[in-house]
């Protein structure tokens, strides 16, 4: 009974190459039946990206994971009347973020903006789940029946190489919140670099035979962070960089009812 | 059972659209229209050394003399066959410009009902000349397609070319190019590395151009 879950990411190879850090970052934490998680994606333009990316989703998780702590009536209830309690609880979140980045741009002499990331995040219960997303990347969810949607539709400009981030001046504003009220079994949350191979671009729908494989795999392993073989080997796998050159991350979850 | 891999999305390559807006008038003629072709052939050449750009970079080539024509309508740079431009005529170089920014705002349509991604465009006028039509409205589209980042204009005058007129009609941000001598070919190799950058960029960065070696900002 209850979550499992995996988050992994891989560098891309055009980093790689330039021998940049990694700039994605994602992880999750489960407190009795209820999963939070966060990915970023710092910019590449952006000096500190990696710093930023981590200290984004470690501090949102931070916030969330103590607001699932001292408002449990979250997890009692069967569903959230509206999405606007959501809505405050992303953005104290987001407010604390910020916050976090500023201070640490402060104390290492250099801009906010050098911290540049998207972030994603999401609470999820067994009834339920609430999702924000400022940026680029996506969060799929699969339901009980099996059908696969994505969240949020894709934040781009008119061209690709423009998205928003935590950092810019309207943050609020750009911030996307949704509420989902069936039970979903499956959640993968990720940055742009898997949008390719994982999005069906065409009309913006998740492509089932890409999550498909993923879900079964947590279904097998009890204990995936011990057993992330796979996962790495997926993601750093020749096949997959045939298709991306950027950083990937994969933040993987399964509702286990039995 | 081993667990199978994640199969992938067949999605369209993102696309890099450039128009090559080519001044072909009489002043060309002779030697400036050879390494003109020269230089179309050297881009081609250049931007196939890169897998990625070369199913990214989308080129089409628009003549300006005698009348405003559609040489090649936009391809990716693997099935881009380079032309034999031959210079007669005048300079319509105001009607030119409008041709160019509609057909770019076909292409963006066109991507836009086939699911496609793609990076701000590229437009990039080459002429010797001055424009013998009436230019003003062109290069306020220029202007405001510019500010509202629809696009990337940049012009280069080569020597004889009327660097006053060239000056009201590129962005202010981005004032033209005076090339050396003839040196086309630098020019395009250029074109074509700034191209494989952009094809190869991340999102949300801003792509820092090499350096541009074949010609200066000639104010």
């Amino acid at each position: 009974m209850g979550w499992r879950a995996i988050a992994r990411s891989s560098i891309g190879t055009s980093h790689k190459k330039q021998q940049m850090p990694c700039q994605d970052y994602g992880d999750y934490c489960i407190s009795n039946n209820v999963i939070v998680g966060a990915v970023a994606d710092g910019a590449g333009s952006a000096k500190f990206a990696d710093i930023g990316a981590k200290l984004s989703v470690k501090t949102a998780l931070a916030h969330l994971e103590e607001f699932q702590k001292v408002k449990p009536y979250w997890q009692e209830r069967c569903r959230p009347r509206s999405e606007q309690p959501a809505r405050e609880m992303f953005t104290e979140a987001v407010k604390k973020v910020v916050t976090a980045l500023q201070n640490q741009a402060r104390g290492g002499g250099y801009s906010c903006q050098d911290l540049a990331c998207t972030l994603l995040l999401f609470v999820a219960t067994p009834y339920w789940l609430a999702a924000m997303q400022i940026g680029d990347g996506f969060i799929v969810v699969c339901s009980q029946e099996g059908n696969h949607q994505m969240l949020f539709p894709p934040d781009k400009g008119e061209f690709i190489n423009e998205t928003s981030f935590v950092t810019s001046a309207n943050v609020l504003s750009e911030m996307r919140v949704r509420v989902l009220t069936g039970k979903q079994k499956f959640i993968c949350a990720s940055t742009d670099g898997l949008e390719r191979v994982a999005i069906q671009m065409r009309d913006w729908t998740p492509f089932p035979p890409f999550f498909h494989p993923l879900e079964e795999y947590l279904g097998e392993n009890s204990n995936p962070e011990k057993e992330d073989e796979y996962i790495m080997n997926f993601l750093e796998s020749d096949r997959l960089n045939a298709h991306t050159d950027d950083d990937k991350t994969l933040l993987l979850c399964l509702y286990d009812c039995q | 059972m081993p667990i199978g891999l994640p199969e992938f999305a067949a999605n369209p390559e993102n696309r890099v659209p450039v128009i090559l807006l080519l001044d072909t008038s009489g002043s060309m003629s002779g030697q400036p229209i050879q390494e003109l072709n020269r230089g179309i052939a050297a881009f081609k050449e250049d931007v196939l050394k890169d897998t990625q750009a070369s199913l990214s970079v989308e080129v089409a080539i628009v003549t300006i003399g005698p009348a405003v024509q559609l040489i090649q309508d936009f391809v990716t740079v693997d099935n881009f066959t380079p032309p034999t431009l031959e210079a007669s005529g005048q300079t319509p170089m105001g009607a030119g410009i409008e041709y160019a920014l509609n057909l770019l705002e076909d292409r963006k349509e066109t991507y836009k009902a086939n699911g496609i991604q793609y990076y701000r465009p590229w437009v990039f006028l080459i002429t010797d000349g001055a424009p013998t039509d009436d230019w003003r409205s062109a290069a306020q589209r220029v202007r405001e397609n510019e500010a509202n980042r629809r696009l990337s204009f940049f012009a280069v005058a080569v020597q004889g070319a009327n660097i006053n007129t060239l000056q009201q009609i590129a962005p202010s941000e981005r004032p033209p190019i005076l090339l050396n001598g003839l040196d086309f070919r630098s020019l395009f190799v250029w074109l074509s590395t700034s191209m494989k950058r952009v094809s190869s960029g991340k999102v949300g960065e801003v792509v820092a151009l090499p350096p541009m070696g074949w010609g200066n900002v000639g104010i």
